[in-house]
């Protein structure tokens, strides 16, 4: 009878608890299973949108690729020349400001940051690469393909000029550059064999043409506000000049000129302000609600002193505000006085000045305009000492055009002269640092080619890869 | 709970049918202390089986043998031995804690003492009860040996760090599973801040009788996967059959800050950055000018910004409770309101809780019965330690700007944010909890001995977050900004057991348990965010021009449990246990559904035997043994999955991965080994017991580092080991029982040693911290480069080298061990005074041997790198080449002595009065009139000296933003309240 009675409650208790394995299988709701995630021609399209979205993050072009060159490429000692201080990282933040005042660590959360997000856009791109043959319609296919190409080939690009020597501090550039990664990781063990050694900076460059020169050919003449044929003509010029293959630059530069799609807005200010104007070949997407940070990322959170807007953390020197001249109305729209946190007090002397390039939380950020094909293509007939497309005078008086600077146009310009206009208008554009490596220029009393100019990988990378992953001279 | 033992009796003795020549005994047992009636004492024949039971008023009436002594015992007192010969016996208890026939509740039943074979920490209601405590689990901080607390900061509402025996997790939970009446509950952090906040700080204390924790393998491993950390389960006070008592309560406290760190005035300010300036070629003022954009640096300012951060604190409770029942129903009705406002200024915290605990029998064989428990809570938070709002950070403005503007208003134009603009107009950071914690059990007694109980728990908190920044903020400019967010979280949880108790062979005992257990957690939440409001007048999204966020979440958790349990006693002399468990998990991989989690135990009760029987120094002496392993789930919900996500790109989201997995991933799981030796001496007059314990840790869950090239940081798998080594000591003493000066003394003190074992490769430091993870080494140990002093011939920041020489050069230093944030041992002292009607408790609390790191140090501490203003000791800096110094000579912006390094580790032993508790006891005769039955009043205090050599605020911290990793931080972190509270306690 007890045993009668046992069982009876036994089976209560089993059935009270439904216990069978199935209750066991929860599906996340807020993700899903990437073992399904990727089935349709949209889905490969949405990663193409997600590769984006990453790339405006502020730890790529969201902030730190327009950020990190300018602090890099500025003098932070007090003696310095006036122009020469450039910007000042006045901010808390020690990542940053180890980059401006060359104390970099090897832990420097910035360069660490960097890294990880261009890898993480790197394997996105990979894996649209990887799942083409989902998308059945050639033309989708192509312009999908084009873009990861580019995609993978502008993030390898940035990377291999932050984190190596750069191009030309060895003969043959047989330097470390990066790791070049060109396929996804799906599991576990894709993901271990991503431990590979740092390939030569020579390698790095050419694998970067590789895939820019790739998508030229596959990318439409226009693609809304995403990469088109003309985006990678315009960093294949980017490129070339960083290698001083001025001739490859110009005719790049050229084709983006040529293809018509561009022309320079009447107003300086209006490429910042407005969205997706004439004058823009690429710009990240931003909104009120999506953007790269209002309080610890995004552009104006760093340079802005607005009432309520900007940490106000990179204040602009003014001896190189002095630069411009005084009709320039670039000095009179690319510059104000803080109003806001770090104010100026001018009865005071106080002229604290901030670059107006960068003013809302939600404004587009333009990554490269049509100003910098003119300048580079200026800057390369007149070394080559040709006119390709358009002479060097013709193509700086587009950029000092009296509408748009109401300044005068230079008669037969100068190497120093286009250069010279080439700082003033792509000021605070994340250009700096890069224009002094090529030119062979300095910061402070570090030569161009300086170690501490250069990031550290990051300690954690070293250490997860045993040290396949090698670090960067003087860290 | 406590019920169940007389139960048990109970049926018992119905089998027992056996009778002698009976006399029939009448008496009373009166509380010793007041004089009033214990209602449900048991009186038994000594080494016998007759048994009863007191009634409302004290009274019983036993019939027993002739000549027999008789043992008078309730829970909270210590037994006394009568002999059954003239009637009506006058029986006065004593009150005594640590009595070894003591009811310990275990997991699924409760058990005596002497019997457990178990190691099992208990803090019962009157070791707390009255103190101004800012949420219940503070009470096991010194008083539960193996159970270390660190407070983390002197916020309201903050999560604590609790560690039962060591640290047993790395990335899964350190924290101990969390058990109400039968409950499990949710006690990690709700809330989508950066810090923690607790969830246990909805319960009232005063509505706990006692807490238990679950220490070793034998005790836990009967909640299995969920075990590891050791579990507290907590048992709410229950109704009694007697007499209706009422009783209320109410105190008021005070609190400021423990401590406080030191800082620069105007001209030791001007002092310091003029040098500083000057070393480096800077006019001091205008460098000032530039970075802040005022010419304060020509001022008269003086202001002592860190002591805005400040408020003086309050604490207000009134409780109220009602108590009773007859022999078919028990209940307990209870409500408490508590009102603390903290000493950081916007800071407070409400509690409003209900209770009702009813059980009923409805037959001989039938009981039934409920808890219910309701709270709101409303807490005012303060923004996280890394928030340049949080007000500890106040005190990095240069004393030389003023407080107010010239309008009258908060000063702007400061260096950093001034905060003390959050604390304007409508701002408001606050977060509602409404939560209830409830039950309902069934019991059936089967047959003599075999009982099945159902019981279905649920666990519901309604969280709510709602945050508005006016204009003038730093968040919330320009137009204003808004945030609501609501989660709501279910727990139900449905056991259902069997219980078999039984004599075998006249000598032997068996207790056995069979159970299976069914659980089921969801979340929910929605939150939106909203900008551009018209003025600080409107705070509600509703007048916000743009919705600028939302977001909803879900998740969900499933268990499916099936558990066993058996202990055999013979002779009251040989005690064996095993219990086993099966857990499985939707959190687990598909590879690794269901893990089994076995245990085995055995006590001798040395005192029983011939050799000790007749001892008159030995009373008790009991070795035990366990060996068992034990599980820890908290290893994330879909941890075991490859994930995507989608992440917005202006209009348009796109797909990106989020997490690369191993299917194979499952629970964590520990064995451990524990051996024990309970002693009582001098008629247990002193009591206490020694533990050693030996966790070895498998399985750890890491986020393994990959190398970033794969698009991942690190995958989750089950690829560590770790070790935690100890001893735990505990020693009660009755050191002055009988007169009228009573003392009773409870000391404790507790060593772990936590090593990691296996890794796949070190957990570095990361930019600001100095915690890591190596083989061979403690858990979150400090690593870096270390200071080395100054140079005295040039003033230069010095650095350990490769070579053992020093450095000035940063990148050349080495990084080295430079400390341990895990105490060498830690503990408590507790002295309980009683002279007739005064009662004095007072507990110290002590931590040795942990290192605390203050990281803000690079801003505060750092002879004037930057203009954050600095603490005093930085004045003794390098002026002159000779000089000897540990602070380098000052040189703006340039990073003289900057860098993370051990410059800023210190010992953070302390030594704490705890907690103070005087009281006095009305007498009966002055309250007979005012028809009172008892009176009490007292003044208590929380933290009432602190003895440390730390330089910050206060060494009990711990900042969260920094990760589980980084122990011992501190970040511009808050100090603890002390609290002196006046208090009455009435029971009618």
């Amino acid at each position: 009878m007890k045993l009668k009675q046992f069982a009876i409650v036994l089976l209560t208790a089993g059935s009270l608890s439904t216990a069978c394995t199935k209750v066991l299988d929860v599906a996340p709701q807020q993700s899903i299973d990437a073992l399904t995630a990727i089935q349709t021609a949209d889905d490969v399209n949405q990663l193409v949108i997600g590769s984006y979205s990453l790339m405006g993050t502020g730890q790529l072009y969201g902030t730190n690729l327009f950020l990190l060159p300018d602090l890099l490429g500025s003098d932070f000692n007090a003696g310095a020349a006036a122009a020469a201080r450039y910007a000042t990282w006045v901010g808390t933040f020690q990542g940053q400001r180890q980059a401006f005042r060359k104390q970099m660590t090897r832990d420097n959360s910035e360069a660490s940051r960097t890294w990880i997000a261009a890898y993480r856009t790197i394997n996105n791109a990979n894996l649209v690469l990887q799942n083409l043959d989902k998308v059945t319609d050639v033309a989708e296919r192509n312009r999908l393909e084009g873009e990861a190409l580019l995609i993978r080939g502008v993030m390898h690009f940035e990377l291999v000029r932050l984190f190596a020597l750069p191009w030309g501090a060895t003969p043959n550039n047989s330097q470390a550059g990066v790791v070049i990664q060109t396929t996804a990781s799906n599991n576990k063990d894709e993901a271990a064999a991503a431990a590979k050694p740092r390939a030569t900076v020579a390698a790095v460059y050419a694998a970067v043409l590789a895939d820019m020169t790739a998508a030229v050919g596959k990318l439409p003449a226009s693609n809304g506000t995403r990469f088109n044929a003309s985006t990678a003509q315009a960093y294949l010029s980017r490129v070339y000049l960083q290698q001083g293959n001025f001739a490859a630059a110009r005719d790049a530069a050229n084709a983006v000129i040529a293809s018509g799609k561009y022309s320079l807005n009447a107003s300086v200010a209006a490429v910042f302000s407005n969205r997706n104007t004439a004058e823009s070949i690429f710009e990240i997407q931003q909104n009120d609600q999506n953007n790269a940070g209002q309080s610890n990322d995004g552009m104006a959170t760093f340079y802005a002193s607005l009432p309520g807007i900007g940490r106000a953390d990179v204040r602009i020197s003014n001896g190189f505000y002095n630069l411009y001249n005084d009709n320039d109305l670039r000095k009179r729209e690319w510059y104000y006085l803080g109003t806001g946190a770090r104010p100026a007090d001018p009865a005071n002397g106080v002229l604290n000045r901030y670059s107006g390039k960068w003013k809302s939380f939600s404004q587009n950020l333009p990554v490269i305009r049509l100003a910098e094909m003119y300048l580079n293509r200026a800057e390369c007939n007149l070394r080559l000492g040709t006119a390709v497309g358009a002479t060097p005078e013709q193509d700086l008086a587009q950029v000092r055009n009296p509408i748009r600077t109401n300044l005068p146009s230079i008669v037969n310009p100068t190497l120093a002269d286009v250069l010279n206009e080439r700082q003033l208008e792509l000021a605070f554009e994340g250009h700096r640092i890069h224009d002094i490596r090529r030119l062979g220029g300095s910061v402070g009393t570090y030569a161009w080619n300086a170690d501490i100019l250069v990031m550290p990988i990051p300690a954690r990378e070293v250490d997860a890869t045993s040290g396949v992953i090698t670090q960067n001279p003087g860290y | 709970m406590r019920k169940l033992k007389p139960m048990l009796l109970m049926a018992l003795l119905l089998s027992v049918q056996v009778l002698w020549a009976q006399i029939s005994v009448t008496g009373r047992v009166t509380e010793e202390r007041t004089g009033t009636g214990i209602a449900g004492a048991t009186i038994s024949v000594k080494n016998g089986t007759a048994n009863a039971v007191t009634n409302a008023d004290g009274n019983f009436t036993i019939n027993v043998p002739q000549n027999v002594t008789l043992v008078v015992s309730y829970v909270g007192f210590r037994p006394q031995e009568v002999p059954a010969s003239s009637s009506p016996i006058s029986v006065r208890l004593v009150p005594g804690d640590n009595s070894l026939n003591e009811v310990v509740v275990v997991g699924y039943g409760t058990k005596l003492k002497r019997d457990v074979t178990s190691s099992v920490a208990k803090v019962s209601a009157r070791d707390f009860e009255n103190l101004p405590l800012p949420s219940f689990e503070q009470a096991l901080q010194g008083r539960a040996a193996g159970v270390f607390i660190n407070s983390g900061s002197g916020k309201l509402g903050q999560a604590l760090n609790i560690r039962v025996r060591g640290i047993s997790s790395i990335s899964a939970s350190q924290q101990p599973f969390v058990v109400i009446d039968g409950v499990p509950v949710v006690s990690q952090s709700l809330g989508s801040a950066t810090e923690p906040d607790n969830p246990l700080a909805t319960i009232n204390p005063d509505d706990i009788e006692s807490i238990e924790v679950l220490k070793d393998a034998a005790a836990a491993a009967i909640y299995g996967a969920r075990a590891s950390n050791g579990v507290l389960l907590v048992t709410t006070k229950s109704g009694k059959q007697g007499r209706t008592k009422v009783s209320a309560g109410a105190y008021y406290g005070w609190s400021e800050p423990t401590r406080k760190a030191k800082f620069l005035n105007a001209t030791q300010y001007r002092e310091l950055f003029t040098a500083a300036a000057e070393n480096e070629g800077y006019d001091a003022a205008e460098e000032f000018a530039f970075e802040t954009g005022t010419d304060d640096w020509n001022s008269t300012n003086n202001t002592n910004w860190a002591d805005q951060a400040f408020q003086k604190g309050s604490i207000q409770q009134y409780t109220a409770s009602a108590t009773g029942g007859d022999a078919r129903t028990r209940f307990l009705i209870s409500g408490s309101y508590n009102d603390q406002k903290g000493i950081l200024i916007g800071n407070r915290l409400t509690r409003g809780t209900a209770r009702i605990n009813i059980d009923h029998n409805l037959s001989q064989r039938f009981r039934v019965g409920t808890n219910i428990s309701l709270s709101q809570s409303n807490n005012y938070r303060v923004p996280s330690d890394n928030a340049f709002s949080n007000p500890i950070q106040l005190n990095a403005l240069p004393p030389i700007q003023a407080l107010k503007a010239a309008d009258g208003l908060n000063n702007r134009n400061t260096l950093y944010y001034n905060n003390l603009i959050e604390l304007e107009g409508n701002n408001r950071n606050l977060n509602k909890t409404y939560r209830t914690i409830s039950s309902a059990f069934l019991e059936y007694a089967i047959a003599p001995g075999l009982r099945f109980r159902s019981q279905n728990g649920i666990d519901f908190t309604n969280f709510q977050e709602s945050q508005f920044l006016g204009r003038r903020t730093l968040d919330g400019a320009p137009t204003g900004y808004s945030f609501d967010n609501q989660v709501t979280s279910t727990i139900f949880t449905t056991t259902n057991t069997l219980n078999y108790n039984k004599s075998v062979g006249g000598s032997g005992n068996i207790d056995a348990l069979a159970g299976i257990e069914y659980q089921k957690g969801l979340s929910r939440g929605a939150s939106v965010e909203g900008r551009a409001f018209p003025s600080d007048r409107f705070t509600r999204i509703q007048n916000a021009a743009i919705i600028s966020n939302g977001s909803s979440s879900e998740t969900e958790f499933r268990f499916v449990s099936y558990f066993a349990r058996a202990n055999y006693k013979i002779n009251d002399r040989y005690l064996v246990g095993v219990s086993a468990r099966t857990d499985g998990s939707s959190r687990f991989g598909k590879d690794n559904r269901y893990g089994f989690f076995p245990a085995v135990s055995a006590g001798w009760v040395l005192s029983e035997e011939n050799f000790l029987k007749n001892s008159n120094t030995v009373s008790f002496l009991k070795l035990r043994s366990s060996y068992g392993r034990t599980g820890n789930a908290e290893i994330g919900n879909f941890s075991a999955l490859p994930l995507y996500t989608s992440l917005p790109y202006a209009d348009i989201a796109g797909l990106i991965t989020s997490q690369i997995a191993d299917p194979a991933l499952s629970w964590e799981s520990t064995d451990q080994f524990d051996i024990g030796l309970d002693f009582g001496f001098l008629n247990n007059r002193i009591t206490g017991e020694l533990d050693y314990f030996n966790k070895n840790t498998k399985d750890l869950l890491l986020s393994r580092p990959l190398p970033a090239t794969s698009g991942f940081t690190a995958i989750t798998q089950n690829i560590g080991d770790m070790t935690n080594k100890g001893f735990e000591f505990v020693l009660n003493a009755n050191i002055l029982q009988g007169g009228a000066f009573r003392w009773t003394s409870s000391f404790n003190i507790s060593t772990y040693r936590n090593e990691v074992t296996r890794l796949v490769s070190p957990i570095t430091p990361g930019q600001r911290t100095l915690g890591r993870l190596a083989v061979g080494q403690p858990y979150g140990q400090f690593y870096g480069r270390k200071y080395m002093g100054v140079n005295p011939e040039n003033g230069d920041a010095l650095y350990l080298a490769a070579d053992g020489k020093t450095t000035n050069d940063y990148n050349l230093g080495v990084d080295t061990i430079l400390g341990d944030p895990n105490p060498d041992f830690y503990g408590g002292w507790n002295n309980r005074f009683s002279y007739k009607g005064f009662d004095l408790d007072v507990q110290a609390q002590f931590v040795s041997g942990n290192d605390v790191y203050n990281v803000a140090g690079f801003f505060q501490s750092v002879n004037g790198d930057y203009f954050d203003n600095q603490t005093v000791d930085q004045l003794n800096y390098w002026k002159n080449p000779g000089d000897i110094t540990s602070i380098p000579q000052p040189r703006l912006y340039a990073g003289n002595g900057a860098g993370k390094s051990s410059r800023w580790v210190q010992d953070g032993s302390y030594l704490r009065i705890k907690s103070v508790n005087l009281g006095y006891n009305i007498p009966r005769n002055v309250l007979r009139n005012a028809k009172i039955e008892s009176a009490r009043v007292y003044v208590a205090a929380q933290n009432l000296f602190t003895f440390t050599k730390y330089k910050g605020y206060d060494p009990e911290v711990n900042t969260t933003y920094v990760g589980n990793l980084n122990l011992g931080h501190d970040f511009y972190t808050p100090p603890q309240a002390r609290t002196i509270s006046v208090g009455v306690n009435i029971g009618l």
